[in-house]
């Protein structure tokens, strides 16, 4: 499908400031990735090279054998979605059906494929129900849910989100965790920036830290949240599960609720209890 | 801005100089007199530390406009005395004089007001308006429209960076742009009209309804020339007043 | 009990609406107490902070039933712009509490001052102060508009603080900042306990939940279904029912005990989780 690669990457803005220095990356087909560091470490910045948002200082940007650099956003939004963190620097449909079917119908896909689309990507985000409300009679977060849907919709290959998880309750957090599985099933490659370690641990088997302008770790969960070193540089805390099996005395490793279960169960029945 | 003694004037003192030039002008007949003013407004602008940034505000305000008058005039002005011809075009002497004094004149009245603007931080205008009596809403609706502006022109490059992502082509033909419109601009419209209610909110968590008088950090003060020179331009227009019946 | 906050079976509805957003709420808070409001979206959290604040009724119309008193006065009988110096308000979106009209982060912080009716000396003092307090001194001369949205939310936490109300509600005022601002918010809220404010707070954290508030209010569909020390309400097997996030301490530690590990008591602060399950002597496997 749609292969994304960043060849020595740098980019400034107009004024001078520098946000990206140096930066090499390949996202293969189908991939789950999770972009995660402080605000300020270039995180938006990169992925916003990837769907041609920006074009590169310096290096090259590939989406598949595209080079974002002849590309228009537009042209290149048909292989990299994006969902941008506010959904009300976007919607301007009255309902929320309309909505949806506006970026398929740019695609210039025929009736019946926007219409599957559209019904799709509704029923994934838990909105089929609301299709003919006017969206800003939703809850902010009920909103969120539609701009994913409308990205959706277009069928790119690679998706990309932004914050996705930022102000979801419970209920919202679950939607999103069945809608990564429906992607993966579909063999699409998902990009998320977040700030929720949890998220991250739970959903993204390859996780790349950002910290001053550059990537500083390329790796698993378990790499990283141990790893005291990468911590410190990009002043981030590891989920509260790492901490959990810290005070428990127990191994290094540990990160989801599902591994510190099975650990503590072992050690339970071992303890004769 | 550094403040020098020319800026220190209370707004209401420059704001009353740009009414008397604009009387003044419109007193004294012919162009001359209103030619005159401008160079000395840009003394007084040079005075004050801000001379290039008011010749550059008038060219780029006024030049096109005084161009355009003129040349109306010029032409189009009826007269009988026809002392020049290019092409089809006639001019004549009382077009020519009828476009000179009115060029001079909104020549002198358009930099004078540019000159006010120039000298006064609109904080201090609106502050000034606030004394005379201006309602706290109506200062509010001119300070806040002023810092609002910037950022929905930072809003709308998000919305349409936005749109983009979603297909909508922004670069190419004029149709092309014109179809990028509705989709940069409507989000643009909602959200601001559905943010005036959290606007409103965020006022009222900072008392602003509150049922006493206000105070305030900033103050303006009248210095002794503030209080003397209004009543120097009144006798200077009457003079003129007089001269013109008299004379 | 000296209760400052009551609710006395609150019913209410938007104009031109047909469903009743908070049904029949009743409640009592303490002065002093932190007080935290769950639920999920939709459950109706913002608008009984709305009520609380006295944006309902004097700001938003629609139908009001029951009793809201404050302070000892129903909530009807006070004038809208009385009640900003008792009750300060900060809410999610860290773009729209910039007031608009100063230059100056400073300024910009005197402003509810200002509406007041302040003597000048006495705000800048206050100002300052409170500047050194949220620690954002640094930041005094910036334009509010140039600010990020973590540096926005603290001035507009200074800006309400500095009024010195009694009563602080803070509507999910970590919903759009990373970690750090997080945590900066999290401190100026933890100093205003300290200082023995009344805090009522709306938030999804359930972890900061777990570790400032002294007693829950959780909202299902514009019902209270539960109330009461934030210990108990979470140890409450009813809950669960709600399908409301847990501390993730609390999940852990519930999910053991469902696979037959005895809990002592339920933990709700990641710390409580050893001695919980009764592990007591963690000599083995310890590191660092």
């Amino acid at each position: 499908m749609t292969e994304i690669q960043l060849k020595n990457v740098s980019f400034a803005y107009p004024d001078g400031t520098k946000a990206l220095e140096n930066l090499t990356l390949t996202v293969p087909s189908g991939q789950r990735l999770a972009i995660i560091g402080q605000n300020g470490a270039g995180k938006t910045t990169a992925v916003k090279l990837m769907n041609g948002l920006l074009k590169p200082s310096e290096g090259a940007v590939f989406v598949g054998d595209w080079n974002t650099k002849d590309y228009t956003t537009a042209q290149v939004s048909r292989k990299v979605g994006y969902v941008f963190q506010n959904p009300d620097d976007q919607i301007f449909h009255n309902d929320v059906e309309s909505e949806v079917q506006f970026g398929p119908k740019n695609m210039g896909f025929d009736p019946e494929r926007v219409t599957a689309l559209t019904d799709w990507a509704m029923e994934l985000c838990g909105i089929s129900h609301v299709s003919h409300e006017n969206p800003y009679n939703l809850p902010y977060s009920v909103r969120k849910f539609v701009t994913i849907a409308s990205v959706l919709a277009m069928d790119s290959d690679v998706i990309i989100l932004d914050e996705p998880t930022a102000g979801q309750d419970r209920i919202g957090l679950d939607l999103l965790s069945k809608l990564l599985d429906e992607l993966e099933k579909k063999g699409k490659t998902v990009i998320t920036i977040t700030h929720d370690m949890e998220f991250v641990t739970d959903y993204f088997s390859r996780i790349v830290v950002m910290a001053n302008r550059k990537i500083i770790a390329d790796d698993d969960s378990e790499h990283i949240f141990y790893n005291h070193a990468i911590l410190d540089e990009s002043m981030l805390k590891p989920p509260a599960v790492a901490k959990m099996a810290n005070l428990l005395g127990l191994e290094k490793g540990i990160l989801t609720k599902g591994q510190l279960l099975s650990v503590l169960k072992k050690r339970d029945l071992t303890r004769g209890r | 801005m550094q403040k020098n003694f020319i800026q220190q004037l209370h707004p209401m003192t420059k704001f009353f100089f740009a009414l008397f030039v604009s009387a003044a002008v419109l007193i004294i007949p012919g162009y001359v007199f209103s030619f005159l003013v401008f160079p000395i407004l840009l003394l007084i602008a040079a005075a004050a530390g801000i001379f290039k940034e008011f010749f550059g505000t008038v060219m780029k305000a006024l030049l096109f406009l005084l161009i355009i008058v003129f040349l109306m005039q010029l032409f189009f002005y009826p007269g009988d005395h026809v002392i020049g011809q290019w092409g089809i075009f006639k001019w004549t002497e009382e077009g020519l004089n009828y476009g000179l004094t009115l060029t001079s004149r909104i020549l002198a009245m358009g930099s004078a007001f540019i000159l006010f603007f120039r000298l006064t931080e609109v904080r201090d205008f609106v502050k000034s308006l606030e004394d005379a009596g201006l309602p706290p809403m109506g200062a509010y609706v001119v300070l806040s429209t002023l810092q609002i502006i910037p950022e929905m022109r930072r809003h709308a490059n998000t919305i349409m960076d936005a749109q983009k992502t979603r297909g909508v082509e922004t670069e190419g033909s004029m149709l092309t742009r014109a179809k990028a419109f509705i989709p940069t601009l409507t989000p643009l419209i909602l959200s601001s009209i559905s943010s005036t209610e959290e606007r409103a909110i965020t006022l009222e968590s900072r008392a602003f309804s509150a049922p006493t008088k206000k105070t305030s950090l900033h103050k303006l003060t009248k210095t002794t020339a503030d209080r003397i020179l209004p009543f120097v331009y009144i006798i200077i227009l009457v003079g003129m007043v007089l001269w013109r019946i008299l004379a | 009990m000296n209760s400052i906050i009551e609710m006395k079976n609150v019913s209410y509805r938007y104009p031109v609406a047909d469903d009743w957003i908070i049904k029949n709420a009743s409640f009592a808070i303490e002065k002093g107490k932190f007080t935290a409001i769950i639920g999920n979206n939709g459950s109706g959290k913002t608008t009984l902070c709305n009520i609380i604040r006295g944006f309902i009724p004097h700001f938003y119309k629609g139908e009001l039933e029951g009793e809201v008193i404050v302070d000892g006065k129903n909530i009807v009988d006070y004038q809208l712009g009385q009640l900003g110096e008792k009750i300060g308000y900060v809410f999610q979106n860290p773009f729209i509490q910039v007031s608009g009209v100063k230059d100056t982060v400073f300024d910009e912080v005197a402003y509810g001052l200002e509406n007041l009716g302040v003597e000048e000396n006495e705000i800048i003092d206050r100002v300052n102060e409170i500047l050194k307090l949220v620690k954002i001194e640094h930041l005094r001369d910036k334009h509010p508009m140039g600010l990020s949205g973590g540096q926005r939310q603290r001035v507009a936490l200074a800006s309400i603080i500095v009024m010195n109300p009694d009563i602080l509600v803070i509507d999910e005022p970590t919903s759009q900042l990373d970690p750090i601002g997080t945590e900066h918010v999290f401190d100026i809220i933890r100093l205003m306990k300290e200082k023995g404010k009344t805090i009522i707070l709306v938030e999804h954290k359930m972890d900061l939940i777990a570790e400032y508030a002294d007693n829950l209010i959780v909202l299902n569909e514009g019902e209270i279904v539960l109330q009461g020390p934030t210990r108990e309400v979470f140890a409450n097997p009813r809950f669960g029912e709600h399908n409301i996030q847990y501390p993730h301490v609390t999940e852990v530690a519930l999910h053991l005990q469902k696979n037959g590990v005895k809990l002592n008591y339920v933990p709700i602060r990641d710390e409580e989780l050893p001695e919980s399950i009764g592990w007591t002597n963690i000599g083995v496997g310890a590191h660092d």
